[in-house]
């Protein structure tokens, strides 16, 4: 019997779908439509500037309407025409940064747990699981008991029974019955992903079934249930062996934020310590879960071929109702200033890697837009400073790269990521590196580098509208982080403004040598 | 209400609407629940209703300029161009001896400087107007695409025909890419994924050009000269060879006055391309051991596949099936049962590729602990049996199906992705209207056809199955239970 066939038959009793296609594509529908108006002048050829045709802006800023619910939930909507689809993106001002020393990780985990189900999605008895989670709950701490003792068989025995109660309580599980509901109604995307400072959840759906994602989404900040939790903690441990422990540009980059930040979070995994994942329990990422995962704490944007009635309207029946939690505790913690380089070697049998950060104040502050114009001069692409040195004219790298990271709320680090051709000096690599930026410090960047940057940034205002999970992410950061979702958009602006001297007096002032840490990675015994 | 396309794509007449309207749940009497805020999660979800969805798929016109195929599809939504250009050639025609040169010409292309400006005035003036250009190459193909604002499309296409038609192939810059590839070649080891998957490539596929890797002979300094670069470009980038596509900021009306002077620039070709010879694919046993100190292994087999790609009910069998042994995410069986029930990975997939002329794939990967290396295949080749039993659950074929029907419109967001699609088709002699027969065919599969399809051409006993890790630590003897451990040396 065919799918189409299938689905009809199902009974209303087991799942309540009944199967509307109308026949396939070629012998659905014959409505003619007229033809859209074009330009009747063509445009091309022509030397005036054109300015964005696009519905979409309203003066430079894209038409966002900001909905605050009663719960203090903040819903950003984006109606646009195109294709019927739609992208949400749902993020929780919590993440890393907010972890304390020993619970590395709880966040990423609480993530990867909120895919699990609710109480009434993704399992058959939930009171059933509830009490062997209690069983297990206590077996867990057994564990730690036992590994602090020494007692490291008996940890084992505890670790063996977890399992097994686990595989009891799967019996009551409808495995991953959440993706299986967005599935069906045609979800592309469907992921998740935890930085330093935010937690945020994304997916797209045909615009027809946008209701689906708020009573999905509303039902898992509500009522999530952390169930098959050790087997997932032991996803999330292959996760960072992945990342980490088995990449070595991914320990160099773990070691290098650890060996940077002295005292700021900024310095812990966001995926966490294997330490820190192997006590972790379902209590703490419960806890975590019920002290800060509230509406209060979170931003929705909404963005695709809607209505923003119809998405206020369903904003406020599914998530309106939903009590606030506590606020993120306040990140206290500051790095004092480093007054001399840090250094660090990585022996790893791999080829070398580099990277060297300096200390740079946060995403919102004046000096921001110039480390931004640096970044593009510096690495930039081929006409950039040190793509040219480094890669084209004295070829001792493959490849150069900067950012500023780790998060964007706190004072962050300005980072260069080179990979050094094998055969070249590490040392000459980052001597060639220094004379490069002493030039920018000395001279700054010439009027004709600012000028192709301010002309990118003008194409990127226009290339960033393209994609609606694009514009989805670039809001909801904004106004999570910022608590102002057109702070995204006025950074850009900035930018534009940014002269050669601001560049020169940034460049100055941050890229020093004792203001700097350089980690390289190399093979055990080389010499560098 | 309706939803349309967007009003500014330009729509010919007599384009069909296609409704989708698909998965209807429950009664309307039910959606009155839902107004209730109390009611949440499964009460919620079942009392859910969807209004139809209608669209107007886009249609790509065909236009022929200067004998050379356009396809254009007019979206002024922003004041962007995309010009894409599709020549047939690629790495995999001209031997071994070019090999390295054939994977380069689109970098030295792009890289080498053209017409009379150096590398360094090509690059100044892409990045002075902010054109996004791209040059790549596979097997059978080289394509480019020139992005850019409306108002620099003159100067654009102006460039980028210097570089596809009139390459400088500048002797420092194939200098700094022979430098590159070689730090590529040195880094292959580095990346346990990277190495698995062109090692098993390699020892499936031989010596055919899907299997070659680069290796430091391919990019000896003589066979990297620009008169070996030019060579090629003259046989690959030329006018029998090349279809072209428009989408963004310019109408029908204006496309010959704007993209004809850049194809009158597309020199004839001199010469036919060679067919692509048919590769002979490994089918045995085998185990395979790549042995590297890791906290984390690298598993991935495969064995060649019949099925191609074709409009018959067999190849919609195998994607179905292979979205539901591990190709379509969180709620596939190998994923289901390596990650969420076993908690050995944090992914696990299978893939099984059918190229329309030769033999393709099927196989399955997943990296993990090496403790677990063992159990973690022995569940992936359990899982693929079972496939070859039992027919998959009439459930689990909904959801495949579901998602690619209701999420058919995913198809038609991009514009520049449409036409990307449909220069393909065209390129390859597919048929225009593929897009539509696999949205049918995909609908006429059933369990048994999926069963069917399973038991005859997958065959978990005949999986040529590579692990990159520490042996010490998986336990060569674990692995020896699977059949003979043949250890490959890579360095």
């Amino acid at each position: 019997m065919p799918a189409k066939a299938l689905t009809q038959g199902l009974s209303a009793s087991r799942a309540k779908i009944k199967w509307r296609l109308l026949g396939h594509l070629g012998a659905i529908a014959t409505t003619i439509l007229s033809m859209a108006c074009v330009a009747a002048t063509p445009r091309i050829g022509s030397n005036k500037s054109v300015e964005p045709q696009s519905h979409l802006f309203n003066g430079r800023i894209p038409d966002v309407e900001k909905i605050v619910l009663e719960n203090g939930m903040r819903v950003l909507v984006l109606p646009r025409r195109g294709a019927p689809t739609v992208s949400f993106v749902m993020q929780y001002g919590i993440g890393g940064v907010h972890e304390r020393p020993g619970e590395t990780g709880v966040a990423h985990l609480l993530e990867h747990m909120l895919f699990k189900g609710s109480e009434t999605i993704g399992t058959t008895d939930v009171v059933a699981e509830r009490a062997l989670f209690k069983t297990i709950d206590e077996l867990h701490e057994d564990v730690l008991s036992a590994n602090a003792s020494g007692s490291l068989a008996e940890a084992e025995r505890l670790k063996d029974q977890i399992d097994r109660l686990e595989d009891e309580a799967r019996e009551f599980v409808v495995a991953n019955e959440f993706d299986r509901i967005l599935s069906r109604a045609g979800a592309q995307g469907l992921n998740a992903t935890t930085t330093s400072e935010s937690t945020t959840y994304f997916v797209e759906l045909p615009a027809n079934r946008a209701e689906l994602f708020f009573a999905l989404e509303a039902d898992r900040m509500a009522n999530p249930v952390f169930r098959e939790f050790y087997s997932e903690r032991d996803v999330v441990m292959e996760e960072r062996r992945m990342r980490v422990d088995a990449s070595p540009r991914g320990t160099l980059y773990e070691r290098h934020l650890s060996t940077a930040y002295s005292v700021h979070p900024y310095g812990q995994p966001v995926v966490g310590l294997m330490a820190d994942l192997e006590s972790l329990g379902r209590r703490d990422v419960e806890r975590y879960y019920q002290n800060y995962y509230g509406p209060n704490n979170a931003v929705l944007a909404v963005v695709g071929n809607v209505e923003t009635d119809q998405i206020a309207n369903w904003a406020r029946l599914y998530l309106g109702s939903i009590p606030e939690r506590l606020d993120p505790p306040p990140v206290e913690l500051r790095e004092p200033e480093q007054t001399k380089e840090r250094r660090i070697i990585i022996e790893w049998d791999a080829e070398p890697a580099l990277r060297i950060g300096w200390h740079v104040p946060e995403a919102t502050h004046n000096d921001a837009a110039a480390i931004a114009m640096l970044s593009v001069i510096l690495t930039g692409g081929r006409t950039s400073r040190l793509h040219r040195h480094l890669v084209t004219d004295e070829q001792i790298a493959a490849s150069v790269f900067s950012s500023t990271g780790p998060g964007s709320r706190f004072p962050q680090l300005f980072q260069i990521d080179v990979t050094p051709v094998h055969t070249a000096s590490i040392d000459a690599v980052e001597a060639s590196i220094y004379k490069e930026i002493k030039r920018i410090q000395d001279e700054g960047p010439t009027d004709e580098e600012i000028a192709r940057v301010r002309n990118q940034v003008e194409a990127g205002r226009v290339r960033r509208l393209q994609s609606n999970l694009g514009l989805a992410f670039q809001i909801t950061d904004a106004e999570s982080l910022f608590g102002d979702w057109t702070t995204t958009f006025k950074s850009a602006e900035l930018m534009t403004t940014v002269v050669s001297e601001d560049v020169r007096r940034a460049a100055r002032r941050y890229l020093t040598s004792e203001n700097r840490t350089v980690a390289v990675l190399q093979r055990p015994g080389v010499s560098r | 209400m309706r939803n349309r396309w967007n009003p500014s794509t330009k729509v010919p007449e007599n384009v069909l609407v296609y409704l989708i309207a698909a998965i209807l749940i429950l009664p309307s009497s039910s959606i009155a629940q839902i107004a209730q805020p109390t009611i949440t999660g499964r009460a919620a979800i079942d009392g859910l209703s969807f209004r139809q969805l209608d669209f107007e798929q886009p249609k790509v016109e065909r236009v022929a300029l200067d004998g050379v195929e356009v396809l254009h599809l007019e979206d002024n939504s922003l004041p962007l161009v995309t010009v894409h250009a599709y020549f047939r050639g690629g790495y995999g025609l001209f031997g071994r001896a070019t090999y390295a040169a054939a994977m380069g010409l689109p970098a030295l292309m792009r890289y080498g400087g053209a017409g009379h400006k150096s590398a360094t005035e090509v690059d100044e003036e892409i990045a002075h107007h902010a054109h996004q250009l791209s040059f790549g190459t596979g097997g059978g193909s080289i394509t480019s695409t020139l992005n850019t604002l409306t108002h620099h499309l003159p100067t654009g296409l102006s460039l980028w025909g210097d570089m596809l038609f009139d390459p400088a192939f500048d002797l420092v810059e194939i200098e700094a890419w022979r430098t590159r590839q070689l730090e590529g070649v040195a880094r292959r080891l580095d990346d346990p994924a990277v190495l698995a998957y062109s090692e098993l490539n390699r020892l499936l596929f031989g010596d055919h050009p899907i299997g070659w890797e680069m290796e430091p002979n391919d990019l000896a300094p003589d066979r990297l000269t620009a008169d070996v670069f030019r060579a090629l470009h003259k046989k690959m980038i030329c006018r029998d060879n090349v279809v072209m596509g428009v989408t963004g900021d310019l109408s029908q009306q204006d496309l010959g006055q704007v993209l004809g002077p850049f194809i009158e620039r597309i020199p004839h070709c001199t010469t036919v391309l060679p067919e692509p010879q048919a590769p002979e694919i490994r089918r045995a046993h085998g185990i395979f051991l790549i042995e590297k100190d890791l906290d984390q292994s690298v598993i991935v087999m495969a064995h060649p596949s019949d099925v191609r790609l074709s409009d018959e009910p067999e190849y919609f069998a195998a994607m179905m099936g292979n979205a539901i042994l591990g190709g379509g995410g969180f709620s596939s069986r190998l994923l289901n049962r390596v990650r969420t029930q076993e908690g050995y990975a944090y992914s696990a997939a299978s893939l099984w590729t059918t190229p329309r002329n030769h033999q393709g794939l099927v196989g399955a990967t997943t990296r993990t602990r090496p403790d677990n290396v063992a159990p973690a295949i022995e569940a992936m080749l359990e899982t693929m049996s079972t496939l070859t039993r039992e027919s998959p659950t009439t459930d689990e074929l909904v959801t495949t199906v579901a998602q690619i029907v209701n999420g058919f419109v995913f198809n038609f967001e991009s514009p520049s992705a449409i036409v990307a699609r449909s220069m393909y088709y065209l390129a390859q002699d597919m048929p225009e209207d593929w897009l539509e027969r696999y949205w049918t065919g995909v609908q006429e599969v059933t369990p048994e056809s999926i069963l069917s399809v399973f038991a005859e051409h997958l065959h978990p006993n005949e999986m040529t199955i590579l692990v990159v890790g520490d042996p010490d630590r998986i336990g060569r003897d674990r692995l020896e239970v699977f059949g003979p451990v043949t250890t490959i040396q890579v360095r």
